[in-house]
C-alpha cells in the first residue's frame, strides 16, 4: 500500500442513462448525461464535499464511487486498483472498504429488522465473525454513534429521525471501511438534530481516520465538515479547491452566485449583502447547452458583453491559483 | 386567557387594530389512540402590510396554526379549535364555511411548500389561474384571460400566453411556485400565508422566488406570515419573528433583536446549532435531546427536558410570554416565555454562566 497516491482516483468518468421510448420495441431516443467527464482525486484521510443543485449529478457520481452505478466510460481507481476491470469476487472484496450513508433514514432501513440486525447484516453478507463476535461489534458500533445498548432490539419506527441516521452511520461503519460516501446525510433532519449528526460525522472522520465524500446541497454544512470542495453543475466539476479558499474567494461565476443565494441567519449581514440572482432554471442534463454548460445563466458572461467562447468552447478545469481549479474561460476576472 | 397573552396580542393603545389577532389558540386532534396537542395556547398579531416569520422545527405547530387561520384543518381526524382568530375585526375561528369561502383566496391566500401537489395536474395552468379570479370577481372569460396573462408576466414567466396553455408537469418546480404566487396574489389579498414556500426548491431558485415574493407583497401592501425552519430565510425576509416549540410561541421579537439579543434558551440553542457560511468554524453546538411527544398533554415548559437554564418551576408551569425583565420601552415588542431567560453574556457561551447557578445536566438519550 502506498500512502502517497490518492486513495480514490476518477479519470474522465461518465455515467449516461438512456432515454427509451416504446413498450415492445424499445428504442433509445436520447441520453441523460448525469455525470459527464469528471476527474477527481481524493487523498487518504481527506474529506471532500461534493456540492451542487438537483440535476448536477452529485448523487450519481457518489453511487458510481461506491459501485452502485457503472460508469459508461472512464476509470475509477481505488487504492491503486481499477475497480471495473476486476472480477466479481475481487470487486466484492474492494467494496467492503467503501460504504455509503444514505439521505433518508426512514427509507434506508428495513422496517422489519431490528437495529442490531440491520447493523450486523453487512457482516453476515461478507461472512465475517461468529454470532457472538458480531453481537459485540454491534454493541461497539452503537456506542461509537452515541446510541444506547438497549437500542439493539428496537425497530426503526421506534426511533426518531436523528437516531435512525445514527443507525445508518453505524451500519456503514460495520465493515471498518476506509472510505465513506455520505449522500445528504442530514438534509432530512431538523436543524437542532442536524448539528448532532454533523458533529458525529466530524468526530468519526477524525477518530477513525476515514476518507470521505460528503454529498450535499447545503454549502454551510459542507463548510463545517469538508477539507476540499468540488462544485458540480450539469454533470461536471466546475470548481475545485480547499474549503477555506472556496468560501473566501470563489472563482467560478456559478459558485459565486450559489454562495450569494444562501441566506445567512443574521439580518444585519443579510441587509448589507449583495446578491446575484440567477435567471431561469438549470437546463436539462438530457440536452445540456453547448460550450460552457453554465453560459445560459451566467451573470459574468452578461457583464463581459456575451463573449462567443462561452457558447462555443467547453472550458476545462484548469489551475487558476495554486490548488484552485476552475472551469471558466474568464475566471481571472473574478480575482479581486 | 391571561393578561400577558392579551398584551402580547395587542399592538398597544392608540394604534390601529391589527390585521390579524390570534388569541389563545388551541388545536387538538382527537385520534383513536389518544390526543395530539398540536397548538397549545398561542397568541400573535400581525399589522397590515407587515411580514412575520413563524419559525420552528417539525411538530412545532407552525403549519397547523396557519391551517387554523385559513380554516383548512382536515375534517379527519377531527380538529378541536379553541380561542379567537380575529381577522380584519371579525372572529373567524368558528365562522360557517359559507361565510369563510369568500374570504379565502380574496382576503387571505396561501402558498404551500409543494407546488406540484397544490396544482391540479389535469387542468391547464390558464384554467386554474382564471378560476381563482372568476371565483371572486364578476369578470368575463376574456377579461380573466387577460388578467391571467398579466399575472404570469408579473411573476416573471416569459411568453405567458403560451404558458397558460400548458400543464403543471411541463413546468419546473420554480415555475410552478411562481404560478402559485401569481394565483395567491391575483386578488391582492390582505394576508398571504406562505408555508415553507421555497423549501422544495434549489438555492438559486429559492433566491429568485424570495425576491419575487418580497417585491410583489410590498407592491400590493399584502401582509405575510412566512412559515419556515430556515433562520436565514427569516433574516432575509421578515420584520418580526415568532419562534415556536411544541405548539407554543417561546419568543417573539423584531427580527434584528431576535438575532442580536435572543433570550429564550431554545432560540439561543437554535442559533448556535445552524452551520453558517460566515463566522467561526469548528464543532457546532447542537441542542441535545429531542422535541417532546405531542401526544402527551403539555405540562410545564416543553423545552425544560433539554434546557440547561431550567428551574424547578419549569416542570410545573408554562411561563407566560412577556417582556424580559429590565427590558426598556423601546424593545417592549420583545417577548419571551421563560422563567430564567438567557443573559446577554450567556448568549455567546450558549450555557448558563452566573455565580451560584448550577446548570441542569443535558438529557441522556440522544436524538
Amino acid at each position: 500500500m502506498n500512502s502517497n497516491h490518492p486513495l480514490l482516483q476518477l479519470r474522465d468518468v461518465r455515467v449516461h442513462f438512456p432515454i427509451t421510448k416504446g413498450l415492445l420495441l424499445r428504442r433509445v431516443i436520447g441520453e441523460v448525461r448525469a455525470v459527464d467527464g469528471v476527474d477527481l482525486n481524493v487523498l487518504r484521510g481527506q474529506s471532500v464535499g461534493l456540492v451542487g443543485e438537483s440535476g448536477s449529478g452529485k448523487t450519481t457520481l457518489g453511487r458510481a464511487v461506491v459501485g452502485l452505478a457503472r460508469p459508461t466510460s472512464g476509470t475509477i481507481v481505488f487504492d491503486g486498483e481499477d475497480v471495473w476491470s476486476l472480477g466479481r469476487d475481487e470487486r466484492k472484496r474492494l467494496r467492503r472498504r467503501v460504504q455509503m450513508v444514505f439521505q433518508d433514514p426512514y427509507a434506508s432501513l428495513d422496517p422489519r429488522m431490528t437495529v442490531g440486525k440491520s447493523i450486523a447484516e453487512p457482516l453476515e453478507i461478507h461472512r465475517l465473525g461468529s454470532p457472538a463476535e458480531r453481537a459485540s461489534k454491534v454493541a461497539e458500533l452503537l456506542e461509537i454513534v452515541g446510541l444506547h445498548p438497549s437500542h439493539t432490539d428496537r425497530y426503526p419506527h421506534e426511533l426518531s429521525g436523528g437516531q435512525r441516521q445514527r443507525v445508518g452511520v453505524a451500519r456503514a461503519l460495520s465493515l471498518d471501511p476506509d472510505f465513506v460516501v455520505a449522500d445528504e446525510p442530514v438534509s432530512a433532519l431538523d436543524v437542532s438534530i442536524q448539528a448532532q449528526i454533523v458533529n458525529l460525522l466530524q468526530e468519526l472522520q477524525r477518530e477513525l481516520g476515514l476518507t470521505s465524500i460528503l454529498i450535499a446541497h447545503d454549502l454551510a454544512v459542507v463548510r463545517h465538515v469538508s477539507d476540499a470542495i468540488a462544485v458540480m453543475y450539469l454533470g461536471r466539476i466546475v470548481e475545485w479547491s480547499m474549503a477555506a479558499d472556496l468560501y473566501r474567494e470563489p472563482l467560478h461565476p456559478y459558485t459565486v452566485a450559489l454562495l450569494s443565494a444562501v441566506p445567512i441567519p443574521d439580518p444585519a449581514v443579510e441587509a448589507k449583502r449583495e446578491r446575484i440572482v440567477l435567471r431561469g432554471d438549470i437546463p436539462s442534463p438530457a440536452a445540456p447547452p453547448s460550450g460552457c454548460p453554465f453560459h445560459t445563466r451566467c451573470w459574468l458572461r452578461d457583464k463581459l458583453g456575451n463573449p462567443e467562447a462561452c457558447a462555443s468552447d467547453l472550458p476545462l478545469l484548469r489551475s487558476v491559483r495554486s490548488g484552485h481549479l476552475v472551469a471558466c474561460h474568464f475566471a481571472e476576472e473574478l480575482i479581486a | 386567557m391571561s393578561s400577558a397573552a392579551r398584551n402580547a396580542s395587542n399592538a398597544g393603545p392608540g394604534s390601529a387594530p391589527p390585521l390579524l389577532d390570534v388569541r389563545d389558540l388551541w388545536v387538538r386532534f382527537r385520534m383513536l389512540d389518544g390526543t395530539v396537542y398540536a397548538v397549545n395556547g398561542i397568541s400573535l398579531h400581525l399589522e397590515r402590510g407587515e411580514t412575520l416569520g413563524l419559525v420552528g422545527e417539525s411538530g412545532s405547530g407552525k403549519s397547523v396554526t396557519s391551517l387554523a387561520v385559513m380554516r383548512l384543518l382536515p375534517p379527519q381526524p377531527a380538529a378541536e379549535v379553541d380561542g379567537e382568530i380575529v381577522f380584519d375585526g371579525r372572529d373567524i375561528a368558528h365562522l360557517p364555511e359559507k361565510q369563510m369561502r369568500p374570504l379565502r383566496g380574496r382576503d387571505i391566500a396561501m402558498v404551500f411548500q409543494d407546488p406540484m401537489t397544490s396544482l391540479n395536474p389535469v387542468l391547464r395552468i390558464g384554467e386554474q389561474v382564471e378560476e381563482t379570479i372568476r371565483a371572486h370577481r364578476e369578470i368575463d372569460s376574456g377579461g380573466a384571460r387577460a388578467r391571467a396573462t398579466e399575472l404570469l408576466r408579473l411573476v416573471g414567466i416569459a411568453d405567458p400566453e403560451r404558458q397558460l396553455e400548458r400543464y403543471p408537469h411541463e413546468f419546473s418546480g420554480g415555475m410552478r411556485q411562481r404560478v402559485m404566487i401569481a394565483m395567491a396574489l391575483a386578488l391582492e389579498p390582505k394576508l398571504l400565508i406562505a408555508d415553507e414556500p421555497t423549501t422544495a426548491l434549489d438555492v438559486t431558485i429559492q433566491a429568485q422566488v424570495l425576491e419575487l415574493l418580497k417585491e410583489l407583497t410590498t407592491e400590493t401592501g399584502t401582509a405575510v406570515i412566512l412559515i419556515t425552519h430556515d433562520l436565514g430565510v427569516v433574516a432575509r425576509m421578515t420584520r418580526r419573528v415568532a419562534v415556536m416549540y411544541a405548539g407554543m410561541i417561546v419568543e417573539s421579537a423584531p427580527t434584528g433583536d431576535l438575532f442580536a439579543d435572543p433570550r429564550h434558551p431554545y432560540t439561543v440553542g437554535l442559533l448556535h446549532s445552524i452551520p453558517r457560511l460566515d463566522g467561526a468554524l469548528g464543532m457546532l453546538r447542537p441542542i441535545e435531546g429531542s422535541p417532546p411527544d405531542l401526544r402527551r398533554e403539555p405540562h410545564g415548559c416543553p423545552f425544560a427536558p433539554r434546557c440547561a437554564w431550567r428551574l424547578d418551576t419549569c416542570w410545573e408551569q408554562m411561563p407566560e410570554l412577556r417582556p424580559p425583565e429590565g427590558a426598556s420601552d423601546v424593545v417592549a415588542e420583545h417577548l419571551v416565555a421563560c422563567y430564567n431567560p438567557v443573559t446577554a453574556t450567556e448568549v455567546e457561551l450558549a450555557r448558563p454562566d452566573r455565580p451560584g447557578f448550577q446548570p441542569a445536566p443535558p438529557p441522556r438519550a440522544v436524538a
